[in-house]
Protein backbone atom coordinates (compact mmCIF):
# COMPACT_ATOMS: atom_id res chain seq x y z
CA UNK A 1 0.00 0.00 0.00
CA UNK A 2 1.19 3.48 -0.88
CA UNK A 3 0.96 5.91 2.03
CA UNK A 4 0.32 9.50 0.99
CA UNK A 5 0.84 11.85 3.92
CA UNK A 6 1.06 15.34 2.50
CA UNK A 7 -0.48 17.66 -0.06
CA UNK A 8 2.60 18.65 -2.02
CA UNK A 9 0.96 21.28 -4.16
CA UNK A 10 -1.79 21.86 -6.67
CA UNK A 11 -1.93 20.70 -10.25
CA UNK A 12 -2.97 24.27 -11.10
CA UNK A 13 0.39 25.63 -9.98
CA UNK A 14 2.55 26.35 -13.02
CA UNK A 15 5.64 24.65 -11.66
CA UNK A 16 3.70 21.55 -10.68
CA UNK A 17 1.69 21.50 -13.90
CA UNK A 18 4.87 21.41 -15.96
CA UNK A 19 6.15 18.35 -14.11
CA UNK A 20 2.74 16.67 -14.34
CA UNK A 21 2.66 17.37 -18.06
CA UNK A 22 5.97 15.58 -18.55
CA UNK A 23 4.89 12.65 -16.41
CA UNK A 24 1.54 12.45 -18.20
CA UNK A 25 3.38 11.97 -21.50
CA UNK A 26 5.11 9.02 -19.89
CA UNK A 27 1.78 7.70 -18.68
CA UNK A 28 2.94 8.13 -15.09
CA UNK A 29 0.16 10.27 -13.58
CA UNK A 30 -2.40 8.40 -11.50
CA UNK A 31 -5.68 9.92 -10.35
CA UNK A 32 -7.67 9.36 -7.18
CA UNK A 33 -11.32 10.28 -7.75
CA UNK A 34 -13.19 11.47 -4.67
CA UNK A 35 -16.69 12.65 -3.87
CA UNK A 36 -16.75 16.24 -2.69
CA UNK A 37 -17.95 15.27 0.78
CA UNK A 38 -14.97 12.96 1.22
CA UNK A 39 -12.53 15.85 0.97
CA UNK A 40 -13.26 16.61 4.64
CA UNK A 41 -11.66 13.30 5.66
CA UNK A 42 -7.99 13.18 6.63
CA UNK A 43 -7.81 9.39 6.30
CA UNK A 44 -8.96 7.63 3.17
CA UNK A 45 -8.36 4.18 1.80
CA UNK A 46 -8.43 4.58 -1.97
CA UNK A 47 -7.44 3.06 -5.27
CA UNK A 48 -6.03 5.12 -8.12
CA UNK A 49 -7.38 4.82 -11.65
CA UNK A 50 -4.48 2.44 -12.29
CA UNK A 51 -5.50 0.23 -9.40
CA UNK A 52 -2.78 1.29 -6.97
CA UNK A 53 -3.96 0.86 -3.39
CA UNK A 54 -3.21 3.92 -1.27
CA UNK A 55 -3.80 5.22 2.22
CA UNK A 56 -4.23 8.98 2.41
CA UNK A 57 -3.32 10.22 5.90
CA UNK A 58 -3.06 13.96 6.27
CA UNK A 59 -2.41 16.41 9.07
CA UNK A 60 -5.64 17.73 10.54
CA UNK A 61 -4.68 21.15 9.21
CA UNK A 62 -4.73 19.90 5.62
CA UNK A 63 -7.78 19.56 3.40
CA UNK A 64 -8.06 17.72 0.13
CA UNK A 65 -9.19 19.61 -2.95
CA UNK A 66 -9.53 19.08 -6.66
CA UNK A 67 -6.04 18.95 -8.13
CA UNK A 68 -4.24 18.24 -4.85
CA UNK A 69 -0.94 16.53 -5.65
CA UNK A 70 -0.17 13.76 -3.18
CA UNK A 71 2.87 12.25 -4.86
CA UNK A 72 5.29 13.82 -7.31
CA UNK A 73 8.44 11.88 -8.04
CA UNK A 74 10.63 11.80 -11.12
CA UNK A 75 8.76 8.74 -12.29
CA UNK A 76 5.28 9.00 -10.85
CA UNK A 77 2.54 11.33 -9.61
CA UNK A 78 -0.77 10.92 -7.79
CA UNK A 79 -3.38 13.65 -8.16
CA UNK A 80 -6.84 14.08 -6.60
CA UNK A 81 -9.76 14.57 -8.91
CA UNK A 82 -13.25 15.39 -7.61
CA UNK A 83 -16.37 13.76 -8.95
CA UNK A 84 -18.78 16.16 -10.55
CA UNK A 85 -21.53 16.77 -8.00
CA UNK A 86 -24.84 15.15 -8.89
CA UNK A 87 -28.06 17.07 -8.37
CA UNK A 88 -31.71 16.07 -8.32
CA UNK A 89 -33.79 18.99 -9.62
CA UNK A 90 -37.30 19.34 -8.24
CA UNK A 91 -40.12 21.72 -9.08
CA UNK A 92 -42.72 22.27 -6.34
CA UNK A 93 -46.28 22.85 -7.60
CA UNK A 94 -46.85 26.04 -5.61
CA UNK A 95 -45.53 27.99 -2.62
CA UNK A 96 -47.17 25.71 -0.07
CA UNK A 97 -45.61 22.66 -1.71
CA UNK A 98 -42.25 24.46 -1.80
CA UNK A 99 -42.47 25.03 1.94
CA UNK A 100 -43.30 21.40 2.54
CA UNK A 101 -40.46 20.23 0.30
CA UNK A 102 -37.99 22.60 1.93
CA UNK A 103 -39.04 21.49 5.40
CA UNK A 104 -38.72 17.84 4.42
CA UNK A 105 -35.25 18.27 2.90
CA UNK A 106 -34.08 20.11 6.00
CA UNK A 107 -35.45 17.38 8.21
CA UNK A 108 -33.50 14.86 6.16
CA UNK A 109 -30.31 16.96 6.49
CA UNK A 110 -29.94 16.97 2.72
CA UNK A 111 -27.74 19.58 1.15
CA UNK A 112 -29.69 21.73 -1.33
CA UNK A 113 -29.29 24.73 -3.56
CA UNK A 114 -31.95 27.02 -4.99
CA UNK A 115 -32.29 27.67 -8.71
CA UNK A 116 -35.19 30.00 -9.36
CA UNK A 117 -38.36 27.99 -8.90
CA UNK A 118 -36.41 24.75 -8.60
CA UNK A 119 -34.81 23.14 -5.62
CA UNK A 120 -31.73 21.01 -6.26
CA UNK A 121 -30.73 18.23 -3.87
CA UNK A 122 -27.07 17.27 -3.73
CA UNK A 123 -26.93 13.51 -4.24
CA UNK A 124 -24.58 11.72 -1.90
CA UNK A 125 -25.91 8.33 -2.93
CA UNK A 126 -28.17 6.76 -5.56
CA UNK A 127 -30.96 9.04 -6.82
CA UNK A 128 -33.46 6.22 -6.17
CA UNK A 129 -32.79 6.50 -2.45
CA UNK A 130 -33.81 10.16 -2.50
CA UNK A 131 -36.77 9.54 -4.79
CA UNK A 132 -38.06 6.88 -2.41
CA UNK A 133 -38.04 9.38 0.45
CA UNK A 134 -39.97 12.03 -1.49
CA UNK A 135 -42.36 9.57 -3.12
CA UNK A 136 -45.26 10.98 -1.09
CA UNK A 137 -44.58 14.44 -2.51
CA UNK A 138 -44.01 13.31 -6.09
CA UNK A 139 -46.87 10.81 -6.06
CA UNK A 140 -49.24 13.40 -4.64
CA UNK A 141 -48.37 15.85 -7.41
CA UNK A 142 -46.88 18.35 -5.01
CA UNK A 143 -43.41 18.06 -6.50
CA UNK A 144 -42.23 17.20 -9.98
CA UNK A 145 -38.84 15.69 -10.76
CA UNK A 146 -37.41 17.83 -13.54
CA UNK A 147 -33.90 16.50 -13.79
CA UNK A 148 -31.13 14.36 -12.47
CA UNK A 149 -27.81 15.85 -13.51
CA UNK B 1 -5.49 25.20 7.31
CA UNK B 2 -2.22 25.06 5.42
CA UNK B 3 -2.07 26.74 2.08
CA UNK B 4 0.47 26.26 -0.62
CA UNK B 5 1.82 29.33 -2.34
CA UNK B 6 1.52 29.19 -6.12
CA UNK B 7 4.55 27.67 -7.76
CA UNK B 8 5.97 26.33 -4.54
CA UNK B 9 6.14 22.60 -4.13
CA UNK B 10 6.14 21.52 -0.52
CA UNK B 11 8.68 18.87 0.40
CA UNK B 12 7.35 15.39 1.05
CA UNK B 13 8.94 15.16 4.48
CA UNK B 14 6.19 13.85 6.69
CA UNK B 15 6.45 10.18 7.48
CA UNK B 16 3.44 10.40 9.73
CA UNK B 17 0.79 13.10 9.83
CA UNK B 18 0.02 15.22 12.85
CA UNK B 19 -3.08 14.01 14.61
CA UNK B 20 -4.63 10.62 15.13
CA UNK B 21 -7.24 9.04 12.90
CA UNK B 22 -10.70 9.82 14.27
CA UNK B 23 -13.39 7.17 14.09
CA UNK B 24 -17.00 7.73 15.18
CA UNK B 25 -19.20 5.14 16.85
CA UNK B 26 -22.89 6.04 16.65
CA UNK B 27 -26.18 4.26 16.95
CA UNK B 28 -29.44 3.96 18.89
CA UNK B 29 -29.68 3.79 22.68
CA UNK B 30 -28.76 0.34 23.98
CA UNK B 31 -27.40 -1.03 20.72
CA UNK B 32 -24.03 -1.78 22.30
CA UNK B 33 -21.79 1.15 21.40
CA UNK B 34 -20.00 1.19 24.76
CA UNK B 35 -19.79 -2.59 24.81
CA UNK B 36 -18.19 -2.46 21.37
CA UNK B 37 -15.69 0.13 22.66
CA UNK B 38 -14.86 -2.16 25.57
CA UNK B 39 -14.16 -4.92 23.07
CA UNK B 40 -12.18 -2.73 20.66
CA UNK B 41 -9.86 -1.18 23.26
CA UNK B 42 -7.93 -4.31 24.31
CA UNK B 43 -7.69 -5.52 20.74
CA UNK B 44 -6.24 -2.25 19.44
CA UNK B 45 -3.85 -2.06 22.40
CA UNK B 46 -2.70 -5.64 21.73
CA UNK B 47 -1.89 -4.80 18.13
CA UNK B 48 0.16 -1.82 19.37
CA UNK B 49 -2.18 1.00 18.39
CA UNK B 50 -1.74 4.18 20.45
CA UNK B 51 -5.36 4.81 21.42
CA UNK B 52 -7.65 7.28 23.18
CA UNK B 53 -11.41 7.47 23.71
CA UNK B 54 -14.05 10.19 23.76
CA UNK B 55 -17.54 9.42 24.98
CA UNK B 56 -20.66 11.57 24.68
CA UNK B 57 -23.56 11.63 27.10
CA UNK B 58 -26.44 14.07 27.38
CA UNK B 59 -26.06 15.15 31.00
CA UNK B 60 -23.62 12.79 32.70
CA UNK B 61 -20.20 11.21 32.22
CA UNK B 62 -21.59 7.73 32.70
CA UNK B 63 -20.04 6.10 29.63
CA UNK B 64 -16.62 7.71 30.21
CA UNK B 65 -16.61 6.57 33.83
CA UNK B 66 -17.61 3.08 32.73
CA UNK B 67 -14.67 2.91 30.30
CA UNK B 68 -12.26 4.47 32.83
CA UNK B 69 -13.27 2.03 35.54
CA UNK B 70 -12.95 -0.90 33.17
CA UNK B 71 -9.17 -0.88 33.58
CA UNK B 72 -8.83 -1.48 29.86
CA UNK B 73 -7.08 1.81 29.15
CA UNK B 74 -5.34 4.54 31.16
CA UNK B 75 -8.08 6.79 32.57
CA UNK B 76 -6.43 9.97 31.29
CA UNK B 77 -6.90 8.65 27.76
CA UNK B 78 -10.67 8.77 28.15
CA UNK B 79 -12.45 12.12 27.82
CA UNK B 80 -16.14 12.81 28.35
CA UNK B 81 -18.24 15.29 26.42
CA UNK B 82 -21.56 16.32 27.92
CA UNK B 83 -23.70 17.30 24.96
CA UNK B 84 -26.47 18.89 27.01
CA UNK B 85 -28.84 18.34 24.10
CA UNK B 86 -29.64 15.83 21.40
CA UNK B 87 -26.47 13.75 20.96
CA UNK B 88 -26.43 14.22 17.20
CA UNK B 89 -26.04 17.97 17.65
CA UNK B 90 -22.55 17.41 19.10
CA UNK B 91 -21.37 15.06 16.37
CA UNK B 92 -23.00 16.65 13.35
CA UNK B 93 -24.52 20.15 13.57
CA UNK B 94 -21.87 21.62 15.86
CA UNK B 95 -19.12 19.14 16.71
CA UNK B 96 -16.91 21.82 18.30
CA UNK B 97 -16.85 20.19 21.76
CA UNK B 98 -15.75 16.87 20.31
CA UNK B 99 -13.18 18.46 18.00
CA UNK B 100 -11.71 20.32 20.98
CA UNK B 101 -11.59 17.10 23.00
CA UNK B 102 -9.87 15.26 20.14
CA UNK B 103 -7.41 18.12 19.66
CA UNK B 104 -6.64 18.03 23.38
CA UNK B 105 -5.89 14.30 23.19
CA UNK B 106 -3.67 14.83 20.15
CA UNK B 107 -1.76 17.52 22.03
CA UNK B 108 -1.41 15.48 25.22
CA UNK B 109 -0.36 12.25 23.50
CA UNK B 110 1.85 13.14 20.51
CA UNK B 111 2.13 9.56 19.27
CA UNK B 112 -1.60 9.00 19.29
CA UNK B 113 -2.76 6.96 16.31
CA UNK B 114 -6.48 6.46 16.84
CA UNK B 115 -9.28 8.25 18.68
CA UNK B 116 -12.60 6.44 18.98
CA UNK B 117 -15.46 8.90 19.48
CA UNK B 118 -18.63 7.35 20.87
CA UNK B 119 -21.82 9.31 20.32
CA UNK B 120 -24.56 9.41 22.88
CA UNK B 121 -27.41 7.02 22.17
CA UNK B 122 -29.61 8.50 19.48
CA UNK B 123 -32.04 7.45 16.77
CA UNK B 124 -31.76 6.02 13.27
CA UNK B 125 -31.25 9.48 11.75
CA UNK B 126 -28.03 10.11 13.65
CA UNK B 127 -24.87 10.74 11.64
CA UNK B 128 -21.37 12.15 12.07
CA UNK B 129 -19.93 15.25 10.47
CA UNK B 130 -16.80 14.50 8.46
CA UNK B 131 -15.35 17.65 9.99
CA UNK B 132 -15.15 15.61 13.19
CA UNK B 133 -14.31 12.08 12.06
CA UNK B 134 -12.48 10.46 9.19
CA UNK B 135 -14.63 7.37 9.30
CA UNK B 136 -17.68 6.31 11.26
CA UNK B 137 -19.65 3.25 12.12
CA UNK B 138 -23.26 2.85 13.13
CA UNK B 139 -24.16 0.16 15.63
CA UNK B 140 -27.61 -1.42 15.61
CA UNK B 141 -28.72 -4.60 17.31
CA UNK B 142 -31.02 -7.45 16.46
CA UNK B 143 -33.15 -6.86 19.57
CA UNK B 144 -34.11 -3.48 18.13
CA UNK B 145 -35.97 -5.34 15.40
CA UNK B 146 -34.99 -6.83 12.07
CA UNK B 147 -36.86 -4.07 10.26
CA UNK B 148 -34.24 -1.44 11.16
CA UNK B 149 -32.16 -1.73 7.96
CA UNK B 150 -35.13 -1.54 5.61
CA UNK B 151 -36.39 1.57 7.40
CA UNK B 152 -33.46 3.30 5.66
CA UNK B 153 -32.49 5.58 8.48
CA UNK B 154 -29.78 8.11 7.69
CA UNK B 155 -27.34 6.41 10.04
CA UNK B 156 -27.82 2.99 8.47
CA UNK B 157 -27.56 4.37 4.94
CA UNK B 158 -24.69 6.81 5.26
CA UNK B 159 -22.27 5.28 7.75
CA UNK B 160 -18.99 3.87 6.47
CA UNK B 161 -19.46 0.62 8.38
CA UNK B 162 -22.71 -0.81 9.72
CA UNK B 163 -22.30 -3.09 12.74
CA UNK B 164 -25.16 -5.40 13.67
CA UNK B 165 -24.63 -6.34 17.31
CA UNK B 166 -26.18 -8.90 19.69
CA UNK B 167 -26.48 -11.47 16.93
CA UNK B 168 -26.76 -14.18 19.58
CA UNK B 169 -30.17 -12.81 20.59
CA UNK B 170 -31.81 -13.32 17.21
CA UNK B 171 -33.62 -16.57 18.08
CA UNK B 172 -34.94 -15.10 21.32
CA UNK B 173 -36.44 -11.98 19.78
CA UNK B 174 -37.85 -13.70 16.71
CA UNK B 175 -35.48 -11.99 14.33
CA UNK B 176 -34.58 -13.48 10.98
CA UNK B 177 -30.89 -12.55 11.07
CA UNK B 178 -30.15 -13.64 7.52
CA UNK B 179 -32.96 -11.46 6.22
CA UNK B 180 -31.71 -8.55 8.32
CA UNK B 181 -28.21 -8.95 6.86
CA UNK B 182 -29.58 -9.23 3.34
CA UNK B 183 -31.68 -6.10 3.71
CA UNK B 184 -28.78 -4.22 5.30
CA UNK B 185 -26.60 -5.07 2.31
CA UNK B 186 -29.37 -4.08 -0.09
CA UNK B 187 -30.06 -0.64 1.38
CA UNK B 188 -26.34 0.09 1.70
CA UNK B 189 -25.54 -0.85 -1.86
CA UNK B 190 -22.96 -3.39 -0.81
CA UNK B 191 -20.99 -1.15 1.52
CA UNK B 192 -19.56 -2.90 4.58
CA UNK B 193 -21.74 -4.65 7.15
CA UNK B 194 -20.19 -6.61 10.02
CA UNK B 195 -21.78 -8.76 12.71
CA UNK B 196 -20.81 -8.80 16.38
CA UNK B 197 -21.76 -10.27 19.70
CA UNK B 198 -20.05 -7.94 22.14
CA UNK B 199 -21.06 -10.14 25.08
CA UNK B 200 -18.52 -12.72 23.89
CA UNK B 201 -16.34 -10.68 21.53
CA UNK B 202 -17.49 -12.63 18.49
CA UNK B 203 -16.89 -10.65 15.30
CA UNK B 204 -14.95 -7.82 16.95
CA UNK B 205 -11.61 -8.87 15.46
CA UNK B 206 -13.09 -8.25 12.03
CA UNK B 207 -14.09 -4.72 13.09
CA UNK B 208 -10.53 -4.05 14.26
CA UNK B 209 -9.04 -5.38 11.04
CA UNK B 210 -11.50 -3.34 9.02
CA UNK B 211 -10.74 -0.07 10.83
CA UNK B 212 -6.98 -0.69 10.63
CA UNK B 213 -7.26 -1.23 6.90
CA UNK B 214 -9.45 1.83 6.34
CA UNK B 215 -7.78 4.49 8.52
CA UNK B 216 -4.54 3.34 10.20
CA UNK B 217 -2.43 2.11 7.27
CA UNK B 218 0.26 1.03 9.74
CA UNK B 219 2.77 -1.77 9.47
CA UNK B 220 0.36 -4.10 11.21
CA UNK B 221 -2.24 -3.49 8.53
CA UNK B 222 -2.12 -5.99 5.75
CA UNK B 223 -0.74 -5.10 2.38
CA UNK B 224 2.03 -2.65 3.35
CA UNK B 225 4.78 -3.12 0.81
CA UNK B 226 7.87 -1.65 -0.77
CA UNK B 227 5.85 1.04 -2.51
CA UNK B 228 5.52 2.81 0.82
CA UNK B 229 7.58 5.85 -0.07
CA UNK B 230 6.45 8.31 2.54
Amino acid sequence: MLRLTRILGSSADEHVAERLHVLAHAGAVEYVTLRKEDTARRRLHVFTDRGTEAGIMLDRSERLANGAVLLLDDDRAVVVRLEEPQWLALAPRDAACALELGYFCGNMHWKVRFAGEYLHISLEGPADTYLARIAHLVGGGKVKVVGNE
Amino acid sequence: MNTVAPGILRPPIASRPTGAARVGVGGPVGSGKTALLENLIPRFLRRGTDLAIITNDIATREDAERVRRSGLIAPDRVLAVETGACPHSAIREDPTLNIQAADALDAKFPGLELILIESGGDNLASSFSLDLVDYWMFVIDVAGGDDIPRKRGLGVLSCDLLVINKIDLAPYVRVDLQRMIREANDVRGGRPVLLTNCATGEGVDAVVEHLAREVLFDAASSGMDALDRR
